[in-house]
């Protein structure tokens, strides 16, 4: 589902990313992690085409987002970290919306709405306009938007960031779900048990490189050391920085 | 490829129902909550729709008090002047405020993200900008021609064209405007401050080669009592040229005013089939560009600069030092924050050097013997025009601080600082900058001019009165209708509580000129005329000074308030 191929990106002369190549299959949970201003969030933003690499390729379900990104975006949904919703707008004309854009047609929409209305518990809030929204409610409303039309790649941010408990185990449940019924799932999270619970495989990213890629046993033989993923995290991540200084 | 692509939705009628949703609520909402706020916002716009319509009508009568015909080349030279000079700010307007609503705004970054396509995200936008930016046009322009042609009789056609010409009009800056404004991102050198330095210098050197040649038109015109206007109308000729747009309409209106219907037809197709392929065109370049012009845009990788405290700070801090220490600190981060935004005070320095120019250049006049000019009219125009500055200068700058601090207020909460001291260390800002700037640029253009010390010790007086009165207005009338919500602080002045600011603020300096300054300029001007002196021209100093503390102690009062109860 996902093809980077030897992406580099620049700001200006300082890279962001660097020949960054990653493969994540259909169906699979991948969570991306790194510490602040690691390159996850140029990553996540080449991958849905809101900005081209320098050089390299990004495909998303077989279309090049530089040449074919409309085609590629109406196969993902993404998530930022500060949702953006349309004030003046109520949560469900804001879900209609998106279903709109997506072309969905206007039963299927409806019953979608429903749908995704009850699993974020969007029921009490979804008729009032955004602006009146808490952080967590705009989350919820925004994962529910993401998930209206059924997309084949899910692009998350930080998503558990504003959520209660509750609504976390419950994002836990809902991801897993999504990508055992065969969407693909691209986590970006600093919350390290979540990635240790939830992803299939994982890939650690440092000064726009990526380190370590691979399953929790992958990562485990590559740091020597059989720890839990944070103590894997942090001596894959200060090995990368002492080869820098070095 | 082998995935099932979903099909492809009528996106334009999608953002259509959009638009209308965000309409029909915004208006609903404003309905059930906002009745006041919306009320008030239409009165404002009447009124100043009325003041510029009552302005039309008293000069179009000076015209034909003058035997001046209406529709004839005069006129018509004045309505290019008039057109070229609106287009221009759209131009600049409807550019400024696509740039932000394309390249800065979560919106676009969300719809970027989504399957919408560039040239429909670019339409939106661009109407929104264009709305935005145009409604002060049709406000203003309305009301102009209304009184033209209430003054000089035009047939009924004339009125019923009058709105499909300013709409029209509107289109073709703008469309211009927002292609430019994509084409410049996209292929904007890396090294931009020396691009815009190059531009900055060729355009300066034209516009003074420019007005050098006005200057000389202008001169000659006054030394023969306006009988050879050759040379003056010759520097406006590009603007009277087949090819300007401004002329386009200029023709339209004039031949509809005339009575010839086909001939003002002709124009308006112009304008709308000329305004339409632009649109046409600016929306393509946006399907080719906008992408990877934002791409550019966000990663253009701006050259990290390390900022310092600078010597000006230390001169800010020296200004205000009869205040507190805590409050001396927030004055100097209000500063810093304005110094490091070079719009904030580019436009400043413009006014000022234009108002300069127009005061030296006078001098040269009188020293010329050319008393067609009189330096106690010329030096109320100052007066005035230093006075609407200030006013402008204070509503864009000052009016959003208090709103422009929202989100982050509760930095500022958990200080030990006390709310009203926020409140009075934005108007200490305000008042000094204001009273530096005004003070310094009407006594040099007074004393440019050779006015006797009474004149420039009253301009003194009613600048600093103007200045104070405004800087509480501002910072009083900003903390008490704050627009949290908005990060724009152009937005902000153009929202409710700007409107009301500036309505306000106008009137409040129409009456203080009125009453402390006109009665002496009055006077003088009479006295030319062969009348006597009169002390009683001070009389209205009291009053004046009156009506500006109130302006100090009411909206203070009422901002303090206001702010002493919002939660953040």
């Amino acid at each position: 589902m996902i093809d980077i191929r030897n992406v580099s990106k620049l700001y200006g002369p300082k890279p962001a990313v660097q020949d960054l190549s990653l493969q994540v299959s259909a169906g699979e949970l991948f969570a991306f992690l790194g510490p602040n201003g690691a390159g996850k969030t140029t990553t996540i933003k080449l991958l849905c085409g809101l900005l081209f690499p320098t050089s390299g390729s990004v495909r998303v379900g077989g279309f090049d987002l530089r040449t074919h990104g409309d085609e590629a975006r109406a196969l993902i949904s993404y998530v930022p970290d500060q949702p953006f919703l349309y004030e003046k707008l109520t949560g469900r004309e804001f879900l209609q919306f998106t279903a709109d854009l997506y072309a969905m047609p206007p039963e299927k929409s409806a019953e979608k709405i429903e749908e995704v209305t009850k699993l974020f518990h969007l029921d009490e809030f979804i008729d009032d306009l955004t602006e009146r929204y808490s952080h967590g409610m705009r989350q919820r409303t925004v994962f529910a938007a993401a998930l209206v039309h059924d997309p084949k790649l899910l692009i998350a941010d930080e998503p558990t960031v504003g959520l209660d408990p509750k609504s976390i185990r419950e994002l836990k449940t809902l991801l897993r779900k999504l990508a055992d019924s065969g969407t693909t799932v691209f986590l970006s999270t600093h919350t390290l048990d979540i990635a240790q619970e939830l992803a299939d495989r994982i890939g650690i990213i440092d000064r726009g490189r990526l380190l370590g890629c691979g399953t929790m046993e992958d990562l485990r033989r590559q740091a020597s050391m059989d720890g839990n993923l944070e103590e894997l995290f942090l001596a894959i991540t200060k090995e990368a920085a002492a080869e820098a200084t070095v | 490829m082998g995935i099932e692509l979903p099909p492809v939705a009528d996106q334009g009628r999608v953002f259509r129902q959009l638009r209308l949703r965000l309409i029909r609520n915004s208006l609903r909402l404003a309905l059930e909550n906002g009745r006041t706020r919306l009320f008030t916002m239409i009165g404002t716009s009447l009124f100043v729709a009325g003041f510029t319509f009552a302005v039309g009508l008293y000069l179009f009568n000076q015209l034909a008090i003058n035997n001046i015909p209406f529709k004839g080349a005069i006129v018509e030279a004045l309505f290019d002047l008039l057109f070229f000079t609106l287009g221009t700010m759209l131009v600049f307007s409807t550019g400024i405020i696509l740039f932000a609503s394309l390249f800065t705004s979560p919106e676009t970054r969300f719809l970027l993200c989504s399957p919408a396509r560039a040239d429909h995200i670019f339409v939106t936008k661009f109407q929104a900008a264009v709305a935005f930016s145009s409604w002060g046009f049709v406000i203003l322009g309305i009301p102009i021609f209304l009184a033209f042609g209430m003054v000089s009789g035009v047939p009924w056609y004339f009125y019923a064209l009058l709105p499909l010409f300013l709409l029209g009009y509107v289109l073709l800056p703008g469309s211009f405007s927002a292609a430019l404004c994509l084409l410049l991102v996209r292929f904007l050198p890396r090294n931009r401050r020396q691009f815009f330095l190059v531009i900055g210098i060729v355009v300066a050197a034209l516009s003074a080669v420019w007005l050098y040649k006005v200057g000389v038109g202008l001169r000659k015109s006054f030394a023969t009592s306006g009988r050879e206007l050759d040379d003056l109308i010759g520097q406006f000729n590009l603007l009277r040229s087949s090819v300007a747009p401004s002329h386009w309409m200029t023709r339209g209106v004039m031949a509809a005013a005339r009575d010839d219907l086909s001939g003002a037809l002709l124009p308006l197709a112009q304008i709308w089939s000329n305004g339409l392929l632009m649109f046409v065109i600016a929306a393509w370049i946006a399907k080719r560009v906008y992408r990877t012009a934002y791409d550019q845009y966000t990663t253009s990788g701006r050259s990290r600069k390390v900022y310092h405290t600078n010597w000006l700070d230390r001169v800010m801090e020296m200004l205000v030092v009869y205040l507190d220490k805590r409050t001396r600190v927030l004055v100097v981060k209000d500063f810093r924050t304005f110094r490091r935004d070079p719009t904030q005070w580019a436009l400043l320095i413009l006014f000022g050097l234009l108002m300069l120019i127009g005061a030296s250049n006078f001098r040269q006049y009188s020293a010329a013997d050319l008393a067609v000019m009189d330096k106690y009219a010329i030096s109320l125009m100052n007066l005035c025009g230093t006075a609407i500055l200030l006013c402008a200068g204070l509503s864009r700058f000052i009016f959003p601080l208090i709103s422009l601090e929202g989100r982050k207020f509760w930095i500022l909460g958990l200080t030990p600082v006390s709310r009203d001291q926020l409140l009075w260390g934005k108007f200490f800002f305000a008042a000094t900058g204001s009273l530096v700037i005004a003070e310094t640029l009407i006594l040099t253009s007074d004393a440019l001019l050779g006015l006797p010390w009474q004149g420039l010790a009253l301009h003194a007086l009613v600048v600093a009165v103007v200045a104070v009165g405004l800087s509480a207005l501002n910072v009083g009338l900003g903390a008490y209708l704050p627009t949290f919500r908005e990060t724009d602080p152009s937005k902000i002045v153009v929202g409710f509580g700007g409107t009301v600011n500036m309505v306000v603020g106008l009137g409040f300096l129409i009456a203080v000129i009125g009453i402390m300054a006109v009665p002496f300029h009055t006077l003088h001007l009479a006295r030319k005329a062969g009348g006597g002196a009169n002390p009683w021209v001070f009389a209205g100093l009291p009053l004046g000074l009156a009506i500006g503390a109130l302006a100090v102690i009411l909206p203070l009062r009422a901002g303090a308030r206001s702010l002493r109860q919002m939660e953040f």
